[in-house]
């Protein structure tokens, strides 16, 4: 690695701002099983996620707060758990159904981006970055609850076999979500296994995805995953790797970073956007990256949400 | 009326915890930066002058917990401890984590969202009397269970630290840790900081209050870390010349024990090299009672003394004996 | 230095001996450092006549430490707490001599990761502060001796000097016990390599010490008649004999502590007073003492093979 991981107290800490859209409005997200469907399913897809997108761009205009919102589009193939097709292949045919549903995608991105883009572990940083909601009695004293690999919305049952030998037989309780209201939703989310390599969950990878839409992420002050055009003489290429990790596909997009997101997505996907919530919520942020966000949002007159996991909002349609 | 809490300056508090670093060799500034890489992220802050400091990017740790107070109501509070690993020289290594009390933080705790936009800071879920925490928080005993407890913050991140790979767990003498726990409450009117208690207890504790000037956390906790590092390095040094036997045991014996000393210690004393401005005088104090300087210089003299006498009887083994 | 005591079965002495060595290296001056590990039973803290501790402590035991619900193990400065007459005055020249003691009332735990790791972070911490730490391990194939085999096999202990004491009493059942323990099929060795150790090193840094040894020849036995007394050298003989065939013979020998009628009545620390002043304790289990607790960290005494 060339580049130095320290820095010289005395230099000046400079954290490069993002431009910022109002809204990053996700189209959908694919998988090899959708793809295996064929053309149809996408065109179908298209055609359901096409009024929720317009109610979408409605929205942004009424929370922008000054009558015009800034909204760019973006679509996330999966190159991390399975690859299919080729870009060469997959492009076109991707643009052209969604243009035939009267959408434009502006951005593409790769899901292996959001485990490593252009040398950086992303991933990789953003685990590091998680702070552990504490149950009440947390003095400092204990480690984090955290099983490693895993994150949770409160505290687990305890477990028995921890117990010692003659010790008092302890009841079971139940686990609780932290902040419950009266009962408890509790979740307990799988960042990554190592069967033998590390492989990212498909809901860590997709909090990395928001946090990166939300503008958040910085490498040692540099921004990550920066949309690039192929240059005029490229051609898509045959190979996933060989793709700009963000593409940008529209000139004349808005920027990729927004102060919102929404994500329109079939209903199936539920489940996986909760544990997404889940991490954002325990996710402490880069906090030059938060500041530039809150002054560019209210020199706009914009409203932003305080918290990171409130930024997110979804449609879930019914849908295949 | 009392004025609402919203209206104090927050207390700042903290605990340093002060280790050798268990390697043969002190760390050059490139080693040392991997060693506090510890967020990959994030930069690694390096100084050179006066003397080599590497510290670590900040780490949190959630809290939910009580206060620490004598008189037993012990306001439950919420947020954030901030924790970083300093090495100085390549050689010694601490841990710091503190937090700020900012009171005002409601009667329930908030999503935890909310505390994580507000790094190292702690908030009291009611009311707190400052007088009360500090004494709470500075008795010398061990923090009771369930008590904002910095200092085990700091233990962790020390241990997790010393066991990286980098290191050959071959520290150049033994030693122990020590513990300084701080409390920094806001100067009052013309805002000058001062230190109002420095104590010594035993198992390696130490307890210190500062008034301080308005300033950042950081800064505040910097200055700690430099107080921790220089009683650590006397409380070293005076042990181990104890242990050596100086003056009493066979002169050989006690230059061999003092060697790593000399190699590894005595260029490390320079107290305040770092304090900002706004944080001055509280060395100046130090210095005059209990004359952390003054003992340093005493023993080092002594050492040298020792060192120079062997150096001149060494071609003489028959006035060595005498 | 870590100094690992082992028995295969309790009330050989371990404890007591082990404390008895602790002493005697503070007394040479080295800082030494006494954990409690014997994790169903704490209560070495009584030998050192530390009150409020002899069952371990109410809270941040060894117990509470390993299992993470402390972070700080308690520590006992014995010079300092101790309510026994000689102890409470650190010798000149003498070093530090810190017991850190079990829970009160703890029980033995099953291990995992966060266990060793906690082990491993306290035996690195505390061998940069002591120049001999000595661990007393559970009787038995516990979960103690698994944890501590575990720990030492970790890349950030292999700069460490680790020794082995192994205990037994001077009996038939005893002598072919310690073997087991050491060298049997579910033994220190065969769970250590398992582990990782090398098995060569893991043998060579083992040693085996006699505790309660009666000598057919000491004056306790001078009234006994002669038929009993040959009968006693016989068996002492056999023994002999056994302990050679079963590798505890001279060469894995480190020391030899007589029966001592003080320590049959009362666990306890021998010290100078007892033998030299008020004469209650014999001369020769001092002098056994102050043997093994200068072959414990002479290297000559385990470099034979
Ligand atoms: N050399 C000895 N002579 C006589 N009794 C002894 C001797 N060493 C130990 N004992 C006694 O044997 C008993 C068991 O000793 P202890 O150290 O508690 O064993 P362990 O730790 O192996 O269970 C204790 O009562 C102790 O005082
Ligand atoms: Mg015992």
């Amino acid at each position: 690695m060339t580049e130095q991981i320290f820095r010289e107290t005395t230099a000046e800490p400079r954290t490069q701002s993002l431009p910022l859209a109002h809204v990053s409005l996700e189209l959908g997200h694919l998988y090899m099983e959708d793809f295996e469907e064929g053309p149809d399913r996408l065109r179908e897809h298209f055609a359901r996620v096409k009024p929720w997108a317009d109610a979408a761009r409605q929205a942004a205009v009424v929370m922008s707060g000054n009558g015009r919102a800034r909204v760019s589009t973006c679509f996330l193939v999966d190159d991390y758990f399975t690859q299919f097709s080729s870009p060469r292949e997959l492009v076109p045919l991707l643009l052209g159904e969604a243009k035939a549903a009267g959408l434009e995608i502006d951005y593409l991105a790769r899901e292996s981006a959001c485990a490593q883009a252009d040398g950086v572990a992303l991933a990789a940083s953003v685990e590091s970055r998680l702070v552990e909601s504490p149950p009440e009695g947390s003095d400092g004293s204990r480690p984090g609850v955290r099983e490693v690999g895993w994150l949770s919305n409160g505290q687990r049952t305890p477990s028995s076999s921890t117990a010692e030998a003659m010790g008092r037989v302890v009841p079971w309780t139940p686990p609780s979500e932290a902040g419950a209201r009266r009962h408890s939703i509790f979740v307990d989310v799988e960042l990554w296994n190592e069967d033998p390599r590390r492989t990212w969950s498909c809901p860590f990878l997709a909090a990395v995805w928001q946090l990166a839409r939300l503008g958040l992420l910085r490498h040692r002050g540099s921004p990550v995953l920066e949309p690039r055009a192929l240059r005029p003489d490229q051609t898509l290429p045959e190979t996933w790797s060989a793709l700009p990790p963000l593409l940008r596909l529209n000139d004349a997009a808005a920027p990729f970073a927004a102060y919102r997101t929404t994500s329109v997505l079939p209903s199936r996907f539920l489940p996986i956007e909760h544990a997404v919530r889940v991490i954002l919520s325990q996710v402490e942020a880069d906090a030059a990256a938060l500041r530039q966000v809150a002054e560019r949002a209210a020199a706009e007159g914009t409203q932003v949400p305080e918290e990171i996991a409130d930024r997110a909002a979804y449609v879930f349609y019914p849908g295949p | 009326m009392a004025p609402p809490d919203r209206d104090r300056r927050p207390i700042l508090c903290g605990e340093v915890r002060t280790s050798v670093l268990r390697t043969s060799e002190a760390l050059t500034a490139r080693t040392a930066a991997q060693l506090l890489n510890l967020r990959p992220d994030e930069h690694v802050l390096l100084s050179e002058r006066p003397n080599l400091r590497v510290a670590s990017p900040q780490l949190l740790t959630g809290v939910d917990c009580r206060l620490p107070s004598l008189n037993g109501s012990r306001p439950r509070a919420v947020g954030t401890v901030a924790a970083r690993a300093v090495l100085t020289e390549g050689r010694v290594l601490q841990a710091s984590a503190f937090a700020r009390l900012v009171p005002g933080g409601g009667d329930h705790r908030k999503p935890w969202g909310h505390y994580l936009l507000r790094p190292g800071v702690v908030e009291p879920l009611g009311r707190h009397q400052d007088g009360e925490f500090t004494e709470g928080f500075l008795a010398a005993a061990p923090l009771p269970g369930g008590v904002l407890n910095p200092g085990a913050v700091a233990e962790r991140l020390l241990d997790e630290v010393l066991r990286h790979r980098l290191l050959d767990q071959r520290a150049p003498f033994k030693s122990g840790r020590t513990r300084l726990r701080w409390v920094a409450l806001p100067a009052a009117g013309d805002g000058v900081t001062s230190i109002e208690r420095f104590t010594v207890a035993a198992d390696g504790l130490r307890t210190v209050a500062l008034r301080v000037a308005p300033a950042d956390p950081s800064a505040v906790a910097a200055l700690c870390e430099d107080l921790a590092l220089h009683d650590w390095l006397l409380t070293t040094l005076v042990a181990l010349v104890e242990r050596s036997r100086l003056g009493s045991g066979d002169r050989e014996a006690v230059l061999t024990a003092l060697r790593p000393v000399v190699d590894h210690l005595l260029h490390l004393w320079m107290p305040g090299a770092r304090v900002p401005d706004v944080l001055s005088g509280v060395w100046e104090t130090l210095e005059r009672r209990p004359g952390f300087s003054r003992q340093w210089q005493a023993l080092v003299q002594r050492i040298r003394d020792q060192v120079a006498l062997q150096t001149v009887s060494l071609p003489r083994p028959v006035l060595a004996d005498s | 230095m870590l100094v690992f005591a082992a028995s295969d079965k309790g009330g050989t002495g371990r404890s007591v001996t082990s404390s008895n060595v602790a002493y005697r290296r503070a007394l040479a001056g080295d800082d030494v450092c006494y954990l409690d590990f014997d994790f169903g039973s704490p209560t070495a803290a009584a030998v050192f006549d530390v009150p409020g501790a002899s069952r371990g402590v109410a809270s941040a035991g060894l117990h509470s430490h390993l299992q993470g619900r402390h972070t700080e193990p308690h520590r006992i400065d014995v010079w300092a707490e101790s309510e026994h007459d000689e102890l409470r005055y650190r010798p000149t020249g003498s070093g530090r001599l810190v017991l850190l003691p079990g829970d009160r009332d703890g029980g033995e735990f099953a291990i995992g990761k966060d266990t060793v790791r906690r082990c491993v972070n306290l035996f690195l911490q505390l061998e940069s502060e002591f120049d001999v730490v000595v661990v007393d391990l559970s009787a038995g194939r516990s979960y103690a001796v698994d944890m501590v085999l575990e720990a030492t096999a970790q890349p950030e202990l292999q700069g460490v000097l680790s020794r082995w004491l192994v205990f037994h009493r001077w009996t038939h059942q005893h002598v072919i016990a310690a073997h087991g323990l050491v060298f049997g099929e579910r033994g220190i060795v065969a769970g250590g390599v398992e582990r990782g150790h090398d098995k060569g090193a893991l043998r060579d840094s083992i040693r085996f010490v006699r505790a309660a040894v009666p000598d057919p020849e000491s004056p306790l036995w001078s009234h006994v008649p002669l038929a009993q007394s040959e009968w006693m050298r016989k068996c002492d003989r056999d023994l002999t004999e056994l302990a050679a065939e079963l590798e505890l013979g001279y060469a894995r020998l480190l020391g030899k502590i007589p029966l001592e009628p003080v320590l049959q009545w009362r666990e306890q620390l021998i010290t100078d007073e007892d033998v030299l002043a008020s004469k209650v304790a014999g001369m020769a289990t001092r002098q056994a003492l102050e043997e093994l607790a200068a072959a414990l960290v002479d290297d000559e005494a385990w470099e034979r093979q």
